[in-house]
């Protein structure tokens, strides 16, 4: 049954894709003088065979962002992937290490300092325990601290991957790593390479949808969510809650709707006199680009609007309309993928609690961050789920890096408060949703949490297994730029089939 | 007719003989480079090259290839396929040993390709790319005849090459451009902007001819900005430092020298010394340290915890792969873990080149040291006093060395070298802080006997007695003194004891009022200048107040490249796997052999290595301008693949081409950029119309073989320039600081960095967009949107896309609608206010051509149906354009709708 269902679906995806050839002179000759009617749109599916003579064009030449079937069938249709920007403790959050908690404010041993280097803490530092409370969760018994009360209650649904490593203990270049594969700047983002490979299948909203939360925007820049040398059209766009959530998405003052239509009508009539002049394929794009962007201004405003979602949902999330919050972009990030936007990328900034202040603390600040993102990401995979959504999005979140087992020192002064520094050896990222093994748990670290003893887990093999769900071969699925095929996962990655359903 | 065909085929024959070029070797003897090494590259190489060597075999190099394997003996025997067991093992019946492993079997043809050539002797041969630009033969008038030139319009050389290539692919070229599109085509080329109202008048009255207005345009100044935005793009130029913080930095005197040297159309071979090593020359200007800054464009990281030495080592990487990239378009990246994959450079020739630039002063710190400061009049002044005392009282050399300081600070030791740490930090990972009681150590410092240092720092507190001492806390005191509460940064001169050759520094604090684990300053660096000398003359209060007002100079500074001195110099090892922290063997600076030979008398550093880069032996760099210039007019390169014309490029489509223009610009034209751009544009090939018929495109949908004129879409730059231009908005006003037009609220929101988007007043809203401020981390929304880059990083080509965010800026981001505003405002007028009028006006202004009646009729009845609108409407009205009647704000519609047309955006 699973079979047949599973080879229905590639046939037909396929078929998609033969129609899908466009006979566009044909299609111009007979849309001139329609206006707003939807013009290519209305011809794309076309099957008239009365052709004088047509231009060969597939999908992409007229629009480069037209969804394609995944190489292999991956479980997962769309990602939502929330980076904790700032890198949580996962000694707070889901690896409990009774055994640190016998050595807190003890001398680290020198075994673990020998050789490396830490971004902040020098000399010899305390051992800092555990400061939250851990219990497990759910059948598959799962620990998770009392700062994710809500998250506790959906550990099932979730795949756990506590053996992280990453080889970046600064956030710009780890949050690049996690989200392009490189430390340095350049290459495209997991995002973009999944737009590239899969397109999207709403073509009035972008497929690869961007928003943050906490105030500021990623350490790393928006090269984290950039396209590097793939076209920039598959870079990210960033939706924002304040003003024009998509830029210049507004019509100018004063100018209607009605109006706005027939502006659009007027370029397009007049570029398809120049089509048929100059017979330059360029100009149909335009069109098709122009009704795209006329359209964007609809759809765009209204899956951005969450005052008219019930109140159920809002109490589900808790949100506040209006105010920019990782609650809101949860929320968003549902009806986006709902409306078929292929990626979603939420970042929230403030996770970096070095132990400076109180906001920077392990026990305050942290627990007042986590109850930001408790009970969204909760209601995300609930929400996900009752609308039979979850089986076919990956939910992914984590941070850059781990925090450190060892209490901060920064340059080897005591802290005002409890931090933690940068640590690359160990860090826990979750996985739910379309494709992975719910209740699932991946990596064992050693007793202080200080690095994965089995099951290591790096950021290629994450990316490789992120790609894998979404119907790639990481091997090949590449890019021909400087002479070579280029890949996310560059020349490394080994898929985690613990953790694939 | 028949002689027709029959001249042809003989012109062609003769052209090819003649020609000569190293493509078509002797008859029949296969060629390395053409026929075998693509074999060797499609099949081999991913197992016996750079990376893996397979059995102790490889074919990435010529005495690799011909060496015994593991198995004691040669895969290849010249002269014998027969024993040679690489021809064995391609066809062995047992799949262990088949080849390649576990991989389809090669072809017949393939094959026997490969028996030939080992039976011709196995003759290794280099890459195209990497032989020298041979002195092309051109073909004569009677030859070319044939292809459409006659004697009153002899075919210029490149479009005979072109139509050589049209003849072989069955397409024929397309008649003349339209003169007007061809003058708007030829102008956003040249100038980035469309020809200006004389220039039309000119030309459409037959005034002038093509060729005059193509003088003109590359002699009009714009030429500079448009030319300069392509190279900015190469250089990664911008306003931020990038990373996490991305503040802002002082480049834009970079900037402009880039735009002065492209309007005095200086030689590539100087623009390229100059850029890379201007430090390096005799006695450079500040022209030339200014060049220099091309490659301090590297970003700066300023994120707390970050070690400078890791960010020093990336933007030096970054310089050697930029630097390959620009002038070689060969790819150094992979080069940097293991040799080369598929082009003849191996690990450690990286660096080898990498030694190159391994020695300058910059060290990634937060302030960005050496920088070249600009002092004004009243300042030089002062400079060029200084300088005259010290020549006077000091002697010639020790003169330049205050000259040098005053000019850009060096040499000085920064506050991040200190070891040691005793109750003392790296505050933030950047500045040196004791605290009471605290000492840090300065390792293998050269005081050069100097009896002062200078420091530089900060503090909050008074009463901090500090010491410096020679090796440790028991030490010879060296120097001693109070530093007190500072107002911001301050360099002061303080007496040290003269000591000889490399020491350690012992520094320390004591401040009995300071609270424990209290930073007593900010130290930021400090170095060894003699005091001034002839104290006892009179003159000396007056030139050391000069001196003195100059060490607080706060005037523009721009990061530099400065050569470190001998007792500073850098060594430079082999980074085992790429990996920076794990050295191994140590190399000297040295090119990389396949790409060109070295003269003895070139000085082994940065300035030996661009007289290396350009000399014109050097087989990548000419070819690299010709084919980057190819593409800025034509969309596409000769080699389609920019920013690599090795092993594994798209073989260029006219290589005849390729090397005529090289050697031509190289050689006749003493490296003027201007004399190639106009070569190029006064062809045939690209003055031809862009029309396409439904057949020609099916032949040749990327116009590589240019069967038609270069049809493409405007840059982000071009778009909006044209459209402040268009309106008469465009201020002309050229150079200085980046300026900040409109820019929606909150776009900036960078992490650690309380700068903001101030937008700019007046005409510098509507500067010329080579002048906006570029923010890495943010660049301006709309240019990314158009393709931009964010100049993190050098980039080759811009990719053009197509997505409906376009459509949204033009349409709806103000400086488009300030733009239409201004445009319908001045042609209302200037019609008598009649609406058929002023569409036609609006659109002559916008594409020089008059309207068609079709498209007329569309604006009309939009401006019709955005009239009536207004006149129901009249609070719209108010607010869409303000003061404005229906009319007049119908019209901006139309004139909205008319800019963003797909001929407005394109290039004709």
């Amino acid at each position: 049954m699973n079979v047949e269902k599973l080879l229905n679906e590639l046939v037909s995806k396929k078929l998609q894709t033969q129609t899908r050839r466009h006979f566009l002179l044909d299609c111009v000759s007979k849309m001139g003088g329609l206006a707003m009617a939807p013009l290519l749109f209305g011809c794309e599916l076309g099957k008239d065979g009365t052709l004088k003579s047509g231009l060969n064009l597939s999908d992409r030449d007229l629009n480069p962002l037209s969804p394609l079937p995944s190489p292999f069938l991956g479980k997962a249709k769309s990602i939502i992937y929330l980076h904790m920007a700032g890198a949580p403790s996962q000694l707070e959050l889901f690896d409990f290490k009774p055994e640190l908690a016998k050595y807190h404010d003890q001398d680290c041993p020198e075994s673990l300092l020998e050789g490396r280097k830490f971004a902040f803490i020098r000399g010899v530092p305390k051992m800092l325990g555990p400061q939250a409370k851990f219990s497990q969760h759910g059948q598959s018994g799962a620990w998770i601290s009392d700062y994710l009360p809500h998250f506790s209650k959906v550990a099932d649904e979730v795949a756990f991957l506590k053996a992280m490593h990453t080889d970046q203990f600064n956030h710009g270049p780890a949050q690049l790593f996690m989200q392009t594969g490189s430390p340095r700047l350049g290459r495209p983002s997991l995002g973009s390479w999944v737009t590239y490979g899969l397109g999207t299948e709403n073509q009035n909203l972008p497929g690869f949808v961007v928003l943050t939360s906490g105030g500021k925007t990623p350490d790393a820049g928006k090269s984290v969510w950039g396209s590097g040398f793939l076209p920039s059209v598959y870079q990210g766009v960033q939706c924002r809650s304040k003003g024009d959530p998509v830029l210049y998405l507004e019509d100018p003052n004063g100018m209607s709707r009605d109006l706005k239509k027939h502006v659009i009508s007027a370029i397009n009539e007049s570029n398809q006199e120049d089509f048929q002049n100059f017979g330059d394929p360029e100009i149909l794009a335009r069109i098709n680009q122009y009704e795209m962007a006329y359209r964007m201004q609809i759809e765009v405003p209204e899956v951005m609007n969450i005052n008219d979602e019930p109140e159920h949902i809002h109490q589900l999330y808790g949100t506040q309309p209006g105010e920019e919050s990782f609650a809101n972009n949860c929320l968003l990030a549902r009806k986006l993928v709902e409306k078929g936007v292929r990626v979603v990328q939420l970042y929230d900034w403030g996770w970096d609690m070095h132990g400076t202040d109180h906001d920077g603390s392990i026990d305050m600040g942290l627990r007042n961050k986590c109850r930001q993102i408790d009970r969204p990401m909760t209601a995300l995979l609930l929400d996900l789920k009752q609308r039979g959504l979850l089986e076919e999005t990956l939910v992914v979140w984590g941070g850059e890096f781990g925090r450190t087992p060892m209490q901060e020192n920064r340059e080897g002064k005591k802290m005002g408060f409890l931090g933690r520094d940068h640590h690359v050896d160990a860090f826990t990222v979750w996985m739910a949703g379309g494709g992975v093994k719910k209740g699932a748990s991946y990596g064992i670290t050693d007793d202080f949490g200080f690095a994965g003893v089995d099951e290591r887990t790096s950021v290629h093999d994450l990316h490789a297994t992120i790609l894998h769900l979404m119907g790639f071969d990481h091997e090949k699925f590449t890019y021909e730029f400087q002479g070579r095929p280029f890949r996310l996962t560059d020349v490394h990655g080994e898929l985690i089939h613990r953790i694939l359903a | 007719m028949l002689t027709n065909r029959l001249a042809l085929i003989l012109s062609l024959l003769i052209g090819i003989t003649l020609i000569g070029f190293f493509f078509f070797g002797a008859e029949k003897e296969v060629d390395f480079s053409t026929e075998i090494k693509p074999i060797l590259n499609k099949h081999c190489i991913s197992c016996h090259g750079g990376v893996k060597k397979s059995g102790g075999f490889s074919l990435l190099f010529e005495e690799e290839a011909f060496a015994p394997t593991e198995s004691g003996h040669p895969a290849i025997v010249p002269g014998s396929a027969s024993s040679s067991e690489l021809i064995k093992r391609l066809t062995h019946s047992d799949p262990e040993l088949r080849m390649p492993y576990q991989r389809a079997q090669l072809s017949e043809e393939e094959i026997e390709l490969l028996k030939e050539w080992i039976d011709q002797g196995a003759k290794w041969g280099k890459h195209w790319a990497y032989e020298p630009v041979q002195e092309p033969k051109l073909p004569a008038n009677t030859t070319t005849a044939s292809l459409g030139a006659t004697e009153s319009n002899p075919l210029a050389p490149i479009d005979f090459f072109v139509r050589e290539k049209l003849e072989a692919q069955g397409l024929s070229p397309s008649s003349q451009e339209n003169s007007m599109r061809l003058l708007r085509r030829v102008a956003l080329d040249i100038t980035g902007l469309p020809p200006s109202d004389e220039l039309v008048k000119d030309f459409s009255s037959g005034k002038i001819s093509y060729e005059q207005a193509v003088d003109q345009l590359l002699s009009s100044e714009a030429y500079g900005e448009k030319w300069a935005t392509w190279w900015l793009d190469l250089a990664r130029y911008a306003d931020t430092k990038g990373y996490e913080r991305d503040v802002s930095r002082t480049f834009w005197p970079y900037r402009d020298w880039v735009i002065r040297a492209f309007n005095a159309d200086k030689p590539f071979d100087e623009f390229t010394v100059e850029q890379l090593a201007g430090d390096l020359l005799p006695n450079p200007s500040q022209d030339q340290l200014t060049a220099t800054a091309f490659h301090r464009n590297t970003m700066n990281n300023d994120e707390g915890g970050t070690e400078d030495e890791e960010f020093r080592v990336a933007a030096v990487l970054d310089r050697v792969s930029t630097t390959f990239e620009v002038w070689q378009s060969t790819t150094m990246a992979c080069v940097q873990c293991h040799s080369h994959p598929y082009d003849p450079i191996r690990h450690e020739e990286f660096f080898e080149s990498l030694a190159f630039f391994n020695n300058t002063r910059d060290e990634d710190t937060h302030d960005e040291e050496p920088k070249l400061r600009f002092y004004e009049a009243e300042d030089q002044a002062k400079v060029e006093q200084i300088i005259n005392w010290a020549s006077e009282n000091e002697g010639k050399s020790a003169a330049k060395q205050r000259s040098d300081f005053l000019k850009f600070y060096e040499p000085k030791y920064a506050a991040h070298l200190a070891t040691d740490f005793q109750l003392s930090e790296l505050i933030d990972t950047k500045w040196l802080g004791l605290w009471p009681g605290g000492s840090a150590v300065y390792k293998n410092i050269d005081t050069q006997g100097s009896d002062q240092i200078l420091l530089d720092y900060w503090s909050g507190v008074d009463g901090t007695k500090m010491t410096i001492r020679k090796d440790g806390p028991e030490g010879e005191v060296l120097a001693s003194f109070v530093i007190n509460k500072t107002q911001g940064e301050v360099i002061r001169e303080i007496p040290f004891k003269p000591v000889q050759g490399k020491i350690n520094l012992y520094i320390e604090a004591q401040n009995p009022r300071a609270k424990p684990q209290q930073n007593t300053s900010s130290i930021v660096w400090f170095a060894f200048v003699p005091s001034l000398k002839g104290k006892e003359k009179s003159g000396f209060a007056t030139v050391k107040k000069s001196w003195d007002e100059l060490l607080q100079f706060r005037g523009t500074r721009l990061p530099i490249l400065i050569e470190n001195p001998e007792y500073m110099a850098r060594p430079t090892f082999v980074f085992e796997r790429g990996n920076w922290m794990v050295p191994g063997e140590k190399v000297s600076p040295k090119a990389p052999k396949e790409l060109g030979t070295w003269k003895s008398e070139w000085p082994a550093n940065r300035l030996g290595f661009a007289y290396w880069l350009t000399a014109p032996e050097n087989p990548l760099t000419a070819r690299t301008l010709v084919n980057r210039v190819w593409d800025q007019l034509f969309g596409r390169g000769l080699v389609a693949t920019l920013e690599d014309m090795g092993t594994q490029s798209e073989p260029p489509t006219h290589p005849e081409l390729l090397d005529y223009l090289a050697w031509k610009t190289v050689n006749d034209y003493d490296w003027s950029i201007k004399s190639l751009i106009r070569e190029i544009v006064t062809s045939a090939t690209y003055q031809q119309s862009s029309v396409i018929s439904t057949e020609a495109f099916q032949k040749d949908p990327k116009n590589q073989w240019y069967a038609r004129g270069p049809r493409f879409r405007l840059s982000a730059e071009q778009i909006r320039d044209q459209a402040l231009v268009s309106s008469g908005l465009l201020s002309r006003k050229m150079y200085g600081k980046p300026v900040m037009p409109t820019q929606p609220e909150g776009i900036w929101q960078t992490v650690y960095n309380g700068e903001s988007w101030k937008e700019s007043e007046g005409e510098d809203k509507y500067r010329r967009s080579v002048y906006t401020f570029l923010k890495r981390t943010s660049p301006y929304p709309s240019f990314i949107s158009f393709d931009a880059g964010s100049r993190e990083v050098c980039l080759s080509k811009r990719l053009v896309t197509n997505t409906p965010l376009q459509a949204l800026a033009t349409l709806n981001d103000p400086v488009y609608l300030d733009a239409a505003k201004a445009l319908s405002q001045k042609v209302w007028e200037e019609s008598g206010k009649s609406p058929d009028t002023a569409i036609q006006k609006v659109y002559q202004q916008l594409v020089f051509l008059p309207i068609s009646e079709s498209k007329k009729t569309t604006m009309l009845q939009l401006f019709r149906t955005a009239k009536s609108e207004f006149d129901k409407d009249p609070k719209a009205r108010e607010e869409f354009f303000p003061g404005a009647d229906s009319s007049l704000a119908a019209l901006t519609v139309a004139t909205n709708a008319m800019m963003n047309l797909d001929e407005f955006l394109t290039k004709p």
